[in-house]
């Protein structure tokens, strides 16, 4: 089937703590290295979880030359920007676009949609009001006397959760449908089936959907291991030992075309959005129902979007955060889909930790170069695959996919579950 | 718009807004032009710049949702989405059950504000009495982790909150695109609709950012109107003196379903959400293009959508904030895709009396378009004495007009340039396929 109904990937980009580029992250997943440490970004010595893996010797220049935005924007945003202006660069749609004669162009620009998967608000950006706090002495008579002396008159543009939306806009005039998502970790990966959509249904002809976090906060850590949800250590899906998440931090980011728009500029093609399907649990805000419910309707949604029956499946790339719980529904929701014939399950937060809203689009870049290459890359912390999982076929070794397609899954709170089937392309996501 | 698409019908509102705590009294006070703003009373704002606001007022959330555990995760905005949304359920006469739960979906425009002031405060007390955050303070064992709180404050915890209250299970989603979250979250849930992947959508916004860090924020960027003495003029959409927004708060829900499935149940349909429109304006981050490039997109795309000319609008619902910029700009917008036919409709913002409900204003003004619809009633522009020449749209002035209202499009237009229009039309316009 051509037209609108083909959805192709024509573009990547990501940044995290395993690289800067897919290409990278790609290699260093391959090689079995991980980027989990001890964090750096403040002193955790003396801190119960003290692992992350965060971004180094990256500054926001390397991100975004513009210096003007630095003062405007989250570091998030500048992930954000930075792996989506990667993917663009990759796709080459501006370069088609700026050779268009200029009547052409601005159909294309509002033809151009932006989504991006947004990990909202933080903690740290709060702390810019302590020493407005510490002035004020509790009284808030001085607080909002003193403000302006205080604190940076544009602090609300710095926490929006849709910059990243607005300076893909801005930077690239792209005009089209857009959507910010802040839906907790299935942000990234949901915006990408969003702009699908949105393609199908001809509300534009292509888009850019980025998803980026910078989870790793000294708050955020301190409430996740209380919750029992970080790890001492790191990240070992589906092992019997796994004891919990690491955080990770960066972006990725896809362009996404119709078959006919990618065609007409004779892109290449690095993969296919097949369908996609979200769904939630109704279980709470951190609970996840331990039969797998709400993942295996995602799945099974996606495999009827995607007109596939689970034997196509070649490989899966688990959400597997590590975590006793989540970890467990995964592999009873695998079960409940593919039964015995499972096809070969990877994870891949162990090489760069957990990067919230931006984990699933991660996830989705790095499965196209593991479909391109014929290899379902290990799960390098694996040591000992929890029997109680079996049978699940992960192993520290590569296994190969069964075919070129995959299933990506990525989980969130609020019992969140989003699938997705894609297809690889005819070239790699590293060119 | 495709013939093939699924219609949708809208069969039940829900509303928390600075001038009503339900549908008939927050619709009343907009009929009569009655203001919700006044003076801030739930923290002390009297050193503030901007000492007024749009509170919801005498708000209890544990009459309509008799939970106590689960209000305990819940944040003020929160509390008023799950009221709205309940409010919303019993007027469609319809709610999600076990055997349903799955084929109704969620869809919802979420404040952005997880923190409530006096949990910073506490954190301040223990980690940054100097001024400077210290991380280790958090460790020590006199910090009081408050594990709810943390749930509280997750970008997606009132999303999760409605879901597990009403038995969702289908499709969820939380957006938030600033100002034009409320009308996303609804073009959101027509999609989703139409792709089939659910029967029935509760789709709605909510937001509070009336706190001394919230109203700070707006504060320092000089968008909010600084007439403490007169607050119930304060919101002044199109009015040549204009001088900011109100800040408010509040929650809107909507119960959407198929319009097949709505009439074999005998529904009471207020409107048809008939079409979705969407752009980026990629101007600036807090302005839009004085041309009206963007809106003007978002404005003809959601009538193509809805197979629509512009000469078939009777009424629009504007975003109208009462800011000098947005009202100019929107106004352009409007001149530029109704070209003559602007003089042959209406148009009001009702934020004149509800002041901006931020991330919930799209969905709150979504409902008042449906009773529009309804009562055939075009609600009064407030606060309107004089006329702006750059603002030269036909405004309902003095009282609320009441005239045949087929057609209707509500705009909202937010920070990072996001541009979200619906289209309603009167059910008796429909013709059943």
């Amino acid at each position: 089937m051509s037209g609108p109904g083909d959805i192709v990937i024509t573009g990547c980009g990501a940044v995290c703590a395993a690289g800067r580029s897919v290409a990278e992250i790609w290699q260093a997943v391959q090689q079995g290295r991980t980027a989990v440490g001890d964090i750096a970004s403040w002193d955790a010595s003396r801190w119960p979880a003290r692992r992350a893996a965060e971004v180094r010797g990256v500054d926001n220049r390397t991100l975004v030359a513009d210096r003007k935005l630095h003062k405007l924007i989250s570091r998030t945003d500048l992930f954000g920007l930075y792996a989506a202006d990667q993917a663009i660069a990759n796709s080459g749609l501006a370069a088609y676009r700026d050779a268009l004669p200029p009547e052409q162009q601005a159909r294309f620009n509002d033809r151009t949609g932006v989504f991006a998967g947004s990990g909202g608000g933080n903690y740290r950006s709060n702390y810019d009001f302590f020493p407005l706090l510490t002035a004020a002495g509790g009284d808030l008579q001085t607080f909002g006397r003193e403000l302006s002396s205080h604190v940076n008159p544009m602090w609300l543009l710095q926490i929006l959760p849709n910059n990243v939306v607005c300076h893909v806009g801005i930077r690239h005039n792209f005009k089209g449908t857009n959507a910010c998502i802040t839906n907790q970790a299935v942000g990234g990966l949901l915006a990408v089936a969003e702009a699908a959509a949105a393609l199908r249904a001809g509300e534009a002809d292509r888009a850019v959907a980025v998803g980026h976090d910078t989870p790793c906060e000294p708050e955020t850590v301190l409430h996740y291991h209380r919750l029992g949800l970080m790890s001492a250590d790191t990240v070992r899906p589906f092992d019997r030992d796994r004891d919990g998440t690491v955080f990770g931090e960066g972006a990725a980011a896809v362009v996404l075309e119709t078959r006919g728009a990618a065609q007409a500029r004779q892109a290449r093609v690095l993969g296919e959005v097949l369908g996609a399907g979200c769904v939630t649990e109704a279980a709470g805000i951190v609970e996840v129902r331990p039969d797998g419910d709400g993942l295996s309707r995602a799945t099974s949604l996606a495999l009827a979007e995607a007109g596939l029956p689970p034997e196509a499946v070649g490989m899966v790339v688990a959400h597997g955060n590590g975590t006793r719980a989540s970890d467990a529904s995964e592999a009873a929701a695998l079960h409940r889909v593919f039964g015995d014939a499972l096809p070969p399950v990877t994870a891949f937060k162990w090489a760069f930790g957990h990067l919230i809203a931006a984990s699933g689009v991660l996830d989705l870049v790095l499965v196209l170069a593991a479909l391109q290459a014929g290899a379902v890359p290990g799960i390098a912390s694996l040591r000992n695959p929890d029997p109680a999982l079996a049978p699940l076929p992960v192993s520290v070794a590569p296994q190969r996919p069964r075919s070129r397609v995959a299933l990506v899954l990525c989980r969130g709170f609020g019992a969140m579950n989003v699938a997705m089937m894609v297809r690889a392309g005819d070239t790699t996501p590293m060119g | 718009m495709n013939s093939s698409q699924r219609r949708v019908a809208i069969t039940g509102l829900g509303l928390v807004t600075p001038v009503g705590n339900d549908v008939p009294t927050t619709w009343a006070a907009l009929v009569a032009g009655r203001s919700g703003v006044a003076q801030i009373r739930t923290f002390d704002a009297r050193g503030f710049p901007v000492r007024i606001g749009a509170e919801v007022k005498g708000f209890e959330a544990e009459a309509l949702i008799p939970d106590r555990k689960l209000l305990k995760f819940a944040t003020r905005s929160h509390r008023f989405a799950l009221a709205a949304a309940e409010e919303a359920l019993r007027d469609a006469g319809v709610r999600p059950c076990p055997a349903t739960g799955a084929r109704w979906g969620l869809s919802v425009g979420a404040g952005m504000m997880g923190v409530a002031f006096e949990e910073l405060e506490s954190v301040h007390a223990c980690c940054g009495r100097t001024g400077e955050f210290q991380p280790d303070a958090l460790v020590s064992p006199d910090f009081p982790a408050d594990p709810v709180a943390f749930c509280r404050s997750q970008t997606n915890a009132g999303l999760a909150l409605l879901a597990r209250h009403f038995g969702i299970r289908g499709y969820a989603t939380a957006v938030h695109t600033a100002c034009a979250s409320g009308g996303q979250a609804l073009g959101t849930a027509l999609k989703v609709m139409r792709r089939g992947v659910v029967d029935f959508m509760l789709a709605g916004g909510y937001d509070s950012m009336l706190n001394p860090v919230g109203l700070s924020a707006f504060c320092l960027l000089g968008a909010l109107s600084t007439d403490n003495e007169t607050p119930e003029r304060a919101s002044r959409p199109f009015d040549a003196t204009r001088n900011g927004f109100v800040l408010g708060e509040g929650a809107g829900f909507l119960v959407l379903e198929d319009w097949a499935a709505a009439r074999r149940r005998g529904a009471r349909i207020y409107a048809e959400l008939a079409g979705d429109g969407n752009s980026l304006s990629s101007y600036r981050i807090t302005d839009s293009h004085p041309s009206g490039d963007g809106p003007i997109q978002a404005m003809q795309q959601a009538l193509a959508d809805a197979g629509l000319t512009p000469a078939q609008v009777d009424y629009v619902n504007a975003h109208g904030t009462s800011t000098p910029m947005n009202d100019r700009s929107e106004c352009a917008a409007l001149r530029a895709v109704f070209g003559p036919h602007l003089d042959r409709l209406v148009v009001s913002s009702t934020k004149s009396c509800t002041g901006h409900l931020i991330a919930a204003a799209g969905a709150v003004e979504a409902a008042v378009c449906a009773l529009a619809i309804r009562d055939g009633i075009a609600p009064v522009n407030a606060n309107h004495t004089q006329p702006d020449p750059d603002c030269n749209v036909p405004l309902v002035l003095g009282v609320s007009q009441r005239r045949p209202l087929r057609v209707v499009l509500s705009n909202s237009l937010g920070f990072g340039g996001s541009n979200s229009s619906l289209v309603f039309r009167h059910p008796e316009e429909v013709t059943c396929r």
